[in-house]
């Protein structure tokens, strides 16, 4: 049988048809729909991409957590198209960008995303059809409703090969460019089929990380779908507390952050019994909780458990689909990002963990010296530094490559947005640097430029550069701190700035 | 109304609701993390009894800067 996300939807279908598969919350009812109700929308929609000649070809998915979302995307990954799920709190101009690069010729559109639409059509040429996943569709575009209607007479799709593309995910480049991680049908398979945890169907997950995210996307929903899972959406991260105790999840996928804010409500309730904290807080059937994405202080494994709850720290990235490690029910090792998976070599070359396996995407999108560059001999380079003890488990103890990971898992490319930033008349030199899960930027103002200012109006001008970047950033690529430095940045002999003595010289203003 | 706001917001610092004053800035003054903000929020919704309509604009919350920030939208929602 071929390792594809198309033959374990079918499984799906066939073995849960009956049981639910996903529950939403519209205002304050839940609401849900079954396995086989979610394989026939999906079969409906491929047929639509049969009618519409969508074949192979590349398809963006633009909006946040929603069944319309994931009804799409199911569609897109069992078909032989590629999904581009992208992170819809960019700039529209972002955006655009990331659609032509990747080459999309369908775009689906959340309905508070409609605005972009008129923009799409304008600036992708690509482009032939935008399907609203919700609400009404504006000029130029389409529902999904017509997607249907489209395909009705349609003949049945055809089925993807495991070395299809199944989808194109941007992730942070360390060259200030955002690279497309081309993941193949059988690398998710792969990824899945070595993390599994032995569950029986009906397992409830509470869904809060990014969809667009390969973590979320392989871990909460592939992952819980093969076993029959029910997936719960969180509305929003306002209502992730609330949520937990509406859908009364028994596993979440969190990264370290929420573990953070959600230790902090539990302390909140001051001196209560561990039995009447648990249920306030998780709800009453919440046993385990994985994490990734950034490194969790294994001080909160020992501090979850006395509430009962077992938390799991693992390891990826996604250009392994994600996962390369992680530890098992049972067999936790706090400060250990786990044991590497059944599918999965590693090796070190100078301290850097290096992986092999089946689930290494098979490159950059259009970015063939990058590819190389990172898939050195076979070879992944993960760009972290680490070591396994002698039973076997993983732990992390530096990074080589230069990329700041907060601890929402976001990781941000300190060059990308120096780039930007660098081009301003003001500014001569400038580092960004990432302390307390925050951006800061360092700036050399140009001397020049500021010779005739005083210290606050070079402040003031310097915060005003800041503030009309952030205007259109996303909360976690926003600098929420500004240093002004005296004097340059050291340099070595080839006049690079040394990053790691940015925060020695002059930490602070 | 006041007090009960900054027992909420307490709930995610270390500062005592008293000590909290008016124009601390959650991030920088009272270490509340993005996420923190968010389900502080979230908790005002709660036991306010309000929705707030951020919808998927994150940027909205990047202008809830101080405790005052918070407070102002808590009372625009609740007339």
């Amino acid at each position: 049988m071929e390792k594809t996300i198309y033959t374990m939807w079918k499984r799906c279908e066939e073995e849960y048809s009956a049981l639910p598969a996903v529950r939403w919350l519209v205002k304050k009812d839940v609401q849900e729909k079954k396995y086989g109700e979610l394989a026939a929308e999906t079969s409906a929609i491929k047929k639509g991409f049969v009618a519409e000649g969508f074949d192979h070809k590349h398809i963006t998915l633009i909006g946040t957590s929603s069944v319309y979302w994931i009804t799409a995307y199911m569609s897109v990954v069992t078909s032989t198209n590629t999904a581009v799920p992208l992170d819809s709190a960019l700039p529209a101009a972002d955006l655009i960008d990331l659609i032509n690069r990747s080459d999309s010729e369908g775009v689906f559109l959340g309905k508070t995303f409609a605005a972009l639409a008129g923009k799409i059509k304008a600036e992708c040429p690509k482009v032939r059809k935008i399907w609203m996943l919700d609400g009404d569709a504006p000029e130029g575009t389409e529902t999904v409703a017509d997607l249907i209607a489209a395909g009705k007479d349609a003949g049945e799709p055809a089925q993807p090969t495991e070395d299809d593309i199944s989808m194109i995910v941007f992730t942070s480049g360390t060259t200030g460019k955002s690279k497309g991680v081309m993941l193949t049908q059988s690398n998710l398979y792969c990824n899945i089929e070595a993390v599994l945890y032995d569950m029986d169907p009906g397992l409830i997950f509470l869904s809060v990380l990014p969809v667009h995210h390969a973590f979320c996307l392989t871990m909460d929903w592939l992952n819980g779908f093969w076993m029959g899972s029910v997936i719960c959406i969180n509305d929003s991260l306002l209502h992730m507390v609330r949520n937990m105790s509406i859908f009364q999840p028994d596993v979440m996928l969190m990264v370290p952050l929420m573990v953070e804010t959600i230790y902090k409500r539990i302390k909140a309730l001051g001196d209560v019994p561990p039995q009447v904290v648990a249920p306030k807080v998780f709800g009453s059937n919440m046993k385990y909780i994985f994490t990734g994405g950034a490194h969790l202080e294994p001080y909160y494994i020992g501090e979850f458990a006395k509430y009962g709850i077992e938390v799991y720290e693992g390891y990826g990235m996604t250009e392994c689909s994600p996962v390369i490690s992680s530890c098992k029910i049972g067999e936790g090792r706090p400060g250990s990002i786990g044991k590497p998976l059944s599918n999965v070599e590693i090796k070190f070359e100078d301290g850097e963990i290096l992986v092999r396996g089946t689930s290494v995407m098979k490159g950059y999108y259009k970015m063939e010296a990058e590819t190389e560059e990172t898939l050195r001999g076979g070879w992944l380079h993960t760009g972290d530094k680490g070591y396994l003890d002698e039973d076997g488990y993983l732990f992390i103890n530096g990074r080589v490559k230069n990329l700041i990971i907060l601890s929402n898992g976001e990781n941000i490319s300190p060059e990308e947005i120096e780039s930007k930033l660098a081009l301003n008349d003001l500014i001569s030199e400038i580092v960004v640097t990432g302390e307390d899960n925050m951006l800061t930027a360092r700036i050399f103002p140009e001397p020049e430029a500021v010779e005739k200012m005083t210290p606050e109006e070079i402040q003031n001008a310097l915060q005003d550069i800041l503030n009309d970047y952030n205007k259109n950033q996303p909360t976690y690529k926003q600098l929420s701190r500004l240093v002004i430095r005296q004097n340059p940045f050291l340099k070595n002999s080839s006049r690079k700035i040394i990053r790691h003595q940015v925060l020695i010289d002059e930490p602070s203003a | 109304m006041e007090e009960k706001f900054k027992e909420i917001v307490a709930r995610y610092c270390s500062v005592k609701a008293e000590d909290i004053k008016n124009d601390m800035s959650f991030r920088d003054d009272l270490g509340l993390s993005s996420l923190d903000l968010m389900t502080f929020l979230g908790d005002l919704e709660d036991e306010f009894d309000v929705e707030f309509e951020l919808g998927e604009d994150e940027q909205k919350l990047s202008n809830v800067r101080t405790v005052e920030d918070a407070m102002n939208m808590l009372k625009e929602y609740m007339e």
